[in-house]
């Protein structure tokens, strides 16, 4: 009994060791505008645009699959920030998205 | 040798796990819309399970035997599998996003991939030598990559071509690889 749980211990301290090392050096560096961008949006998660969530839109836009501004529930104010920010901020590629109004 | 070709032959053709044993259903069904994402399904699965077959074949016999913990395999196989999973997903994100995409949630479903589990367990249950079970570990993930690349080819094909309405999608799937499963048993006469 004793010997299995010390086992199981070990064999997951190991597994989870050789897991941790593996994602430091396999670690994807993420586009930090899509979580920028998602937060500008109003966070209802409506759906309305066509894609999975106000996450779902934001990387949609980030990596050019639109250049249509499809978020309909968005105040106008916001709505210019995200496509003046999206316009002036590059990303990791150093090219910027624009965005259709 | 023979023993290597032998085992190895019968577990890509005769024995195969997903037209004659029914193993690995949901990727078969799952993945097999588009060639590409087919055979980097295929690829991934081979690796985890030779990965896997190694790991869990070294533990057994080096580790659960000495320590008389036999009755623990099921659930450090699982430990093990799930890892190296977790593994081949974090390396096909940093390497292939694109592969990554289309995989989708079918990538971390090869934890739940019932061959993986099934080859592990074989090897140890039939008593396999070293050499057995290289060829059985080899051979059944290649059958399996092999079976998804075939029926992923049939099912671009029969995109395009026009099915009767209710039988259109997978209802024609399941039939096609009914009929897979078929000619595959012709090959029982080879050993």
């Amino acid at each position: 009994m004793l010997n299995a749980i010390l086992m199981m211990l070990v064999l997951g301290a190991l597994l989870g060791l050789g897991l941790g090392l593996a994602s430091k050096f396999l670690h994807v560096q993420p586009d930090e505008r899509v979580d920028t961008v998602a937060g500008m949006l109003p966070g209802y998660n409506c759906g309305g645009c066509g894609y999975p969530g106000c996450s779902g839109f934001a990387t949609a836009m980030v990596e050019g699959e639109t250049d249509e501004f499809k978020c309909r529930p968005c105040k106008a104010d916001k709505k210019k920030e995200i496509i003046d920010y999206l316009k002036n901020t590059p990303g990791p590629d150093g090219k910027t998205v624009t965005i259709k109004g | 040798m023979a023993e290597f070709a032998g085992l190895f032959v019968t577990s890509v053709l005769i024995n195969n796990v997903v037209l004659n044993q029914f193993l690995g259903m949901c990727p078969f069904m799952g993945v097999s819309r588009k060639r590409s994402s087919a055979l980097g399904m295929g690829i991934a699965v081979m690796f985890v399970i030779v990965v896997a077959a190694l790991v869990t074949y070294g533990l057994y016999y080096w580790v659960l035997v000495p320590l008389q913990l036999e009755y623990m395999d099921l659930i450090t196989f699982i430990l093990v599998i799930a890892s190296l999973v977790q593994l081949t997903e974090m390396f096909i994100k940093k390497t292939s996003p694109a592969l990554y995409k289309s995989l989708g949630v079918y990538l971390p479903l090869i934890t739940t991939n019932c061959v993986v589990l099934n080859v592990c367990l074989v090897n140890i249950t039939s008593a396999y030598s070293f050499t057995q079970m290289l060829a059985y570990s080899i051979g059944t993930p290649l059958g399996f990559a092999l079976v998804l690349y075939i029926f992923s080819a049939i099912r671009e094909r029969l995109e395009i071509s026009s099915v009767p309405k209710p039988f259109a999608g997978n209802p024609i799937a399941m039939i096609v690889a009914a009929i897979m499963a078929m000619a595959f048993s012709a090959f029982a006469g080879l050993v």
